[in-house]
C-alpha cells in the first residue's frame, strides 16, 4: 500500500491517565519501521582506578551511533558554549535536517493534499461490493454488513468522521474496487488501530465485506470493478 | 578478546545461545572452583531471516534413551550409510530416503552452518490459534470504553481463522455464547463458588452432567460444535462480537461507599481454564485476562471489599500479616499448573493505580509463558500499544507468537543438566543426563513453554560430572543439543534443533584460556537469574549475601594480587565489567523491594527472567548515552559524574526511558534558542536523543514509560536513583571543573563497593 505521509505520525501519550505515558505511534509508522539505525547498547567501562586497565575500552569502538545528524559534524568544529550561556551558533556547518519522523511529520502536514473525499463515491463502491456478495453470501451476513455501511454513511454525512478517516476510507474503496484485497485490508487495520473510537461501530462491516468480496469469482466481481457497464446493464 | 567477542556474537546470532564459559573445565572439581556454573542463555525461537525451514522430519538416534537428532557433529560413513550419534556413540543406519547422500551431496542437517535447523512436521491435524478474552467489568467508564475499543481493534489483528471467546466478570461471571445469528446468550456463574473443571464443563453443556451435577443445564450435544458455541472463528463472529463488546456495561451491582467492587477474578479464570481444558486440551491457546483491580471475592481473593483495609504491602508480608496471600497464591498456582498441562497460556493485563494482586497471580503467566503488562489505565498509550504488539508480525508476515513449546536438552556424557529458569514448567522427564544438583527448575531434561516468542529466553544450567582423575582426552569436545517442538503461529508443527559443542580445557594448565573464554555479560545475567529465582523463596538479604559470596570467590579465583594487599588487585579484561554488573544488580528492583510494591516486584522479575541477554543486561545496568556539542553521542558511565550541565542524557532502564537535559541545556531550551535559525545545531542536539528514544519505543515490549526531564526537575529522580552515587553529600570535595551532580544518598558507591571487594578478595582469612 502506498501510505501517505499523513498516516505516519506520533502523538503524545495520555498523561492524564498514566504517568509518563509514552507517545503513540500510528499503524503505518510502526509498519514502516526499518532496521534500527542507532543501536544504543554500549556501556562505558568504569575508570580503571579499580583494576589498572587501560581506560580505552568503551564497548567495542566503531559502533557508535552514526547516522545521527550530529555525527556528521566533525568533532571540535562546534566551539564549546561560551560561559555567558548561549549555545554555539551553528552558522559554520550546514547540517542536514534530522531525518527523524518528527521532521517529516511537519512536511507531511504542509504537503497534505487538498482533495475532499466524496461520500457518494466511497459508499457506492462499498454498496456495489455488497451487491456482488449478495449472490453467494448468506442474507443475514449481507444484512449485517448493510446495516454497518449505513452507519458509516450516516456518520460521514453528519460530519462525525475526521478528515484522515475519510481520506483513508476513500483509498480503501479505491483499493477494493481495484481488487487489491491485501491493501484494502491493511487500510482497514490501520483505521482500527489509529481511529478505533470513530470507526469501531461500522468498520467490522467493511472488514467482512473485504473478506467476502475477496472470495468472489471474477464474473461476480465484474460490476464492482467496471461500474459503468454494470450500471448500463442494470438500467 | 576480539576473537572471543566475535565468536560469542556469531553464536548468539546463529544459535541463539550465550554460554558463561566458552571453554569448559574438564572436571567436576575444577568446574566448581570457577564459581559461575557452566550455563547458557538460550533463545529457542530466535528470529532468523536466513533460516528457511526444511520440509521433512528429523532423523533420530535409534537408542531408546538417547533419540538425539542427527547433526553436523555426528561422524558419518557415507559409503556404509551409517552415522554415529555424538551423544551416545550409537551407530545408526540412515533411513531409506537418505540413500543418495555422499560427501558432495549432504543433507542440510549435516552442514556446519546448520548447527541450528528447523523442521516442519506434517504429523497431526493443524489446530487454529485460540484467544479467550476474560474481561473485568468493574472498571471506570473511561477505562472500560478504552478497553472495549482495544478488544474490538484486536479482532482486526487476529488471524481470520483464529478462534475467539469472551468471558466477562464482576460480581458474577458470564460466559458468552458467540453465534453468527440470533440472540446473544450467556451462562452465568456465581463469583463465590469454587467449581471443579468437570462441573464447569457440565454447566456449560460441554460434558454429560454427572449424577451429582448441582445446577447442571440439560446436556447439550457432545460434538465439538458444542464447544464452538463459546469459541468461534473470528471471521464468522466478528460482527456480533464487535457489537457484544460495544454493548458491554460496567458491572451493574451497586458498590456502597467505602467498599471495593466485588470482583470474581478467581472464578472467572477457573471457568476460562476449565472451558479450554474441556474443549481444546494440548492445543495452543491464550487466555487474556484484563483487570482493573484486585480479586475481592470468592476463591483467589486477594483483598476484602472494605476500602479501609489496604491491599498487602511488603511490610505486611514480612510481618506475616497478609491474610489472603498464601491461599490465593495456592489457588492461582493450581490453575496455572492445570493450564500448563493443557498447553494453554495466560496473559494478565493489569491497569490500575493501586495494586491488582499480581503477586498472587504472577504464576499464571510465569508458568505458562503468558505476558504480564502493568499500566495505570486502559486508556493509555502504554497499554494500547503494548497490547497491539502482542499481535506483531515477523518478516514473513507470521505472528511473533508460538504455542505448546517443548524444550528438551541432551548432553554428552561428561555433562548433566541441573535446571532451567524462565517461563516454563518441568515435564518431569527422567533420563541419564539429569543432575541431582538442582538449579532453577530441575530434575528433568524437558520443559514445557506454553507460549513463546522470538525473544523468550531461558537460562539453562549444567554440571560437569567428569571425575578429577579421569581427564578428558586432549582436543575433546562436549556437546549439547536443544530440541524445541512447537506450534507455529501459522498452525504448523515445527521442531527446531540447535547443536553446539565447546572444547574441554584442563583448568590447571589452561586456566588463562578458560578465563579469556568467560562471557561476563552472559554470566552476569545467568547469575542474576539464579539470584532472582532464590529471591522468590528466600529473604532478600540472604540472596544478596549469596551473590556477594559468589563475586568474592570469583575475584579470588581470577584476580591477580598479593595476599592482604588490596592495592595490588587486578582483574583481566574478560572479567572487568562483571563486578560493576553485580553492583548494579544489587541495587536493582529485582533484588531490592524497597520503594516497590509486591506487585511491582513481581512484574519486574517476571520480565527479567524471560528476556534475551541484551534486554536483561539493560535491566541490570541501564544504558546511559550522552549528547553534546563535543562530538557524536557516546556511552558514558552510569555515574553521577556523567550528569553535566552542557549534556543531554538518554537513559534506558528497559521499563523507563529517561531524557535528561543538563542545567545549561535546559536554560538554553527555556530561552528558546532552538527556534532561532542561527542555532539550528542546538535544535538538532535537542532532537537527537528524541530520535534515538523513539527507535527504542518502537520495538520494546512492553512499552516503557517515557520521561522527559531536566536538571532540578522532580522526575530527574529516575536518573538520580540509578546512577552510581560517586559524589554524595558525604564526600563533597573538589572534583575539578566538571563536577557532575551529587546524589543525596547513603547508598555505597561503586568505589566503596570495589574497595571492599578487593579487600575481601585479597584477604587471607576469607
Amino acid at each position: 500500500m502506498e501510505s501517505n505521509m499523513e498516516d505516519k505520525y506520533i502523538k503524545p501519550g495520555n498523561q492524564e491517565r498514566g504517568w509518563n505515558d509514552p507517545p503513540q505511534f500510528s499503524y503505518n509508522f510502526q509498519m514502516a519501521r526499518g532496521p534500527q539505525r542507532n543501536l544504543l547498547n554500549k556501556r562505558a567501562v568504569a575508570p580503571e582506578v579499580f583494576f589498572g586497565l587501560n581506560p580505552n575500552s568503551v564497548g567495542s569502538p566503531g559502533i557508535t551511533p552514526s547516522s545521527n545528524p550530529l555525527a556528521s559534524a566533525p568533532c571540535g568544529v562546534a566551539p564549546p558554549p561560551p560561559p555567558t550561556g548561549r549555545p554555539p551558533a551553528g552558522s559554520m556547518v550546514t547540517l542536514t535536517p534530522p531525518v527523524g519522523p518528527l521532521g517529516s511529520q511537519k512536511k507531511a502536514n504542509s504537503s497534505q493534499s487538498q482533495s475532499e473525499p466524496d461520500v457518494e463515491g466511497v459508499v457506492s463502491v462499498l454498496d456495489r461490493a455488497l451487491a456482488a456478495c449478495r449472490q453467494t453470501v448468506k442474507d443475514q451476513v449481507c444484512n449485517d454488513v448493510a446495516k454497518r455501511l449505513h452507519l458509516l454513511e450516516d456518520s460521514w454525512r453528519k460530519g462525525k468522521l475526521s478528515l484522515p478517516v475519510r481520506r483513508r476510507m476513500d483509498t480503501l474503496a479505491q483499493e477494493l474496487q481495484l481488487g487489491h484485497w491485501d491493501s484494502a485490508d491493511d487500510i482497514h487495520r490501520s483505521l482500527m488501530v489509529d481511529h478505533v473510537t470513530e470507526v469501531s461501530q461500522w468498520m467490522v462491516g467493511v472488514k467482512r465485506l473485504i473478506a467476502e468480496t475477496r472470495g468472489l469469482s471474477p464474473e461476480l466481481l465484474e460490476p464492482l470493478q467496471n461500474p459503468a457497464e454494470s450500471v448500463q446493464n442494470n438500467d | 578478546m576480539s576473537t572471543y567477542q566475535e565468536f560469542i556474537q556469531q553464536n548468539e546470532d546463529r544459535d541463539g545461545v550465550r554460554f558463561s564459559w566458552n571453554l569448559w573445565p574438564s572436571s567436576r572439581l575444577e568446574a566448581t572452583r570457577l564459581v559461575v556454573p557452566v550455563s547458557c542463555l538460550f533463545t529457542p525461537l530466535k528470529e532468523r531471516t536466513d533460516l528457511p525451514p526444511v520440509q521433512y522430519e528429523p532423523v533420530l538416534c535409534s537408542r531408546a534413551n538417547c533419540k538425539a537428532v542427527l547433526n553436523p557433529l555426528c561422524q558419518v560413513d557415507f559409503r556404509a550409510k551409517i552415522w554415529a550419534c555424538n551423544f551416545c556413540f550409537q551407530r545408526n543406519p540412515f533411513p531409506p530416503s537418505y540413500a543418495g547422500i555422499s560427501e558432495v551431496n549432504q543433507p542440510a542437517e549435516l552442514m556446519p552452518q546448520f548447527s541450528t535447523i528447523e523442521y516442519i512436521v506434517q504429523r497431526g491435524t493443524p489446530a487454529p490459534l485460540i484467544f479467550l478474552y476474560v474481561v473485568d467489568t468493574c472498571l471506570e467508564e473511561e477505562d472500560l470504553q478504552a478497553l472495549k475499543e482495544s478488544l474490538q481493534m484486536s479482532l482486526s489483528l487476529l488471524p481470520p481463522n483464529a478462534l475467539v471467546g469472551l468471558i466477562t466478570f464482576g460480581r458474577m461471571v458470564q460466559v458468552h455464547e458467540l453465534s453468527c445469528e440470533g440472540i446473544a446468550k450467556s451462562y452465568v456463574f456465581r463469583g463465590t463458588k469454587d467449581l471443579s473443571s468437570k462441573q464447569i464443563q457440565e454447566m456449560l453443556g460441554l460434558a454429560k452432567p454427572g449424577a451429582t451435577g448441582p445446577q447442571g443445564r440439560p446436556p447439550a450435544l457432545q460434538e465439538p460444535a458444542a464447544s464452538c458455541r463459546f469459541l468461534q472463528p473470528v471471521h464468522k463472529v466478528d460482527m456480533n462480537l464487535t457489537d457484544l463488546l460495544g454493548e458491554l456495561q460496567r458491572d451493574p451491582w451497586p458498590v456502597p461507599q467505602g467498599k471495593r467492587p466485588l470482583r470474581s477474578t478467581g472464578v472467572a479464570l477457573s471457568v476460562a481454564v476449565g472451558l479450554l481444558e474441556g474443549t481444546f486440551p494440548n492445543t495452543g491457546a491464550r487466555v487474556m485476562l484484563f483487570i482493573g483491580g484486585p480479586p475481592t471475592q470468592g476463591p483467589g481473593m486477594v483483598v476484602g471489599d472494605e476500602l479501609k483495609t489496604p491491599i498487602r504491602s511488603w511490610h505486611d508480608i514480612q510481618k506475616d500479616n497478609a491474610r489472603h496471600l498464601k491461599k490465593a497464591t495456592k489457588y492461582y498456582e493450581a490453575l496455572a499448573n492445570r493450564s500448563a498441562v493443557n498447553g494453554h497460556s495466560i496473559d494478565i493485563y493489569a491497569c490500575a493505580l493501586d495494586q491488582t494482586g499480581l503477586l498472587e497471580m504472577k504464576c499464571l503467566s510465569n508458568l505458562t509463558g503468558g505476558h504480564i503488562v502493568m499500566g495505570d489505565s486502559f486508556n493509555t498509550s502504554l497499554f494500547k500499544q503494548t497490547f497491539q504488539r502482542v499481535f506483531s508480525k515477523d518478516y514473513n508476515g507470521d505472528f511473533r507468537m508460538a504455542f505448546g513449546g517443548l524444550l528438551e536438552v541432551k548432553t554428552s556424557r561428561e555433562l548433566k543438566v541441573c535446571g532451567a529458569i524462565g517461563p516454563c514448567v518441568s515435564l518431569n522427564c527422567k533420563g541419564p543426563c539429569i543432575s541431582e544438583n538442582e538449579m532453577g527448575i530441575g530434575g528433568t531434561s524437558q520443559w514445557k513453554i506454553c507460549s513463546l516468542n522470538p525473544s523468550t529466553t531461558l537460562g539453562i544450567y549444567f554440571e560437569v560430572v567428569n571425575q578429577h582423575n579421569a581427564p578428558i582426552p586432549q582436543g575433546g569436545r562436549g556437546a549439547i543439543q536443544f530440541v524445541t517442538q512447537y506450534q507455529h503461529s501459522n498452525t504448523q508443527r515445527r521442531i527446531r534443533v540447535t547443536t553446539i559443542a565447546r572444547n574441554w580445557a584442563d583448568a590447571q594448565s589452561q586456566i588463562q584460556h578458560i578465563e579469556s573464554s568467560f562471557d561476563q555479560e552472559a554470566a552476569a545475567v545467568l547469575m542474576a537469574r539464579l539470584g532472582v529465582f532464590r529471591a522468590e523463596s528466600e529473604e532478600g538479604p540472604d540472596v544478596l549475601r549469596w551473590l556477594d559470596r559468589q563475586l568474592i570467590r570469583l575475584c579470588q579465583k581470577f584476580g591477580q594480587f598479593n595476599k592482604d594487599d588490596p592495592t595490588s588487585f587486578r582483574l583481566s579484561e574478560s572479567l572487568s565489567l562483571y563486578p560493576q554488573f553485580m553492583f548494579h544488580l544489587r541495587r536493582s528492583p529485582f533484588l531490592q523491594v524497597f520503594n516497590n510494591s509486591p506487585d511491582e516486584s513481581s512484574y519486574y522479575r517476571h520480565h527479567f527472567v524471560r528476556q534475551d541477554l541484551t534486554q536483561s543486561l539493560i535491566m541490570i545496568q541501564p544504558i546511559l548515552y550522552s549528547y553534546s556539542f563535543h562530538g557524536p553521542p557516546e556511552p558514558v558511565l552510569l555515574d553521577s559524574s556523567s550528569i553535566l550541565p552542557d549534556r543531554i542524557l538518554l537513559m534506558d532502564t528497559f521499563f523507563q526511558l529517561v531524557i535528561y537535559h543538563g542545567e545549561t541545556i535546559d536554560q538554553w531550551r527555556k530561552a528558546g534558542y532552538q527556534e532561532m535559525a542561527e542555532y539550528e545545531n542546538f535544535k538538532q542536539l535537542l532532537h537527537a536523543p528524541l530520535d534515538d528514544a523513539q527507535e527504542i519505543l518502537q520495538t520494546r515490549f512492553p512499552m516503557p514509560r517515557y520521561i522527559d526531564t531536566e536538571h532540578g526537575g522532580s522526575q530527574a529522580r529516575f536518573l538520580l536513583s540509578k546512577v552510581n552515587p560517586s559524589q554524595t553529600h558525604n564526600n563533597l570535595y573538589t572534583w575539578g571543573q566538571e563536577t557532575g551532580a551529587p546524589i543525596l544518598t547513603d547508598d555505597v558507591s561503586l568505589q566503596v563497593f570495589m574497595d571492599h571487594l578487593k579487600k575481601l578478595a585479597v584477604s587471607s582469612s576469607t
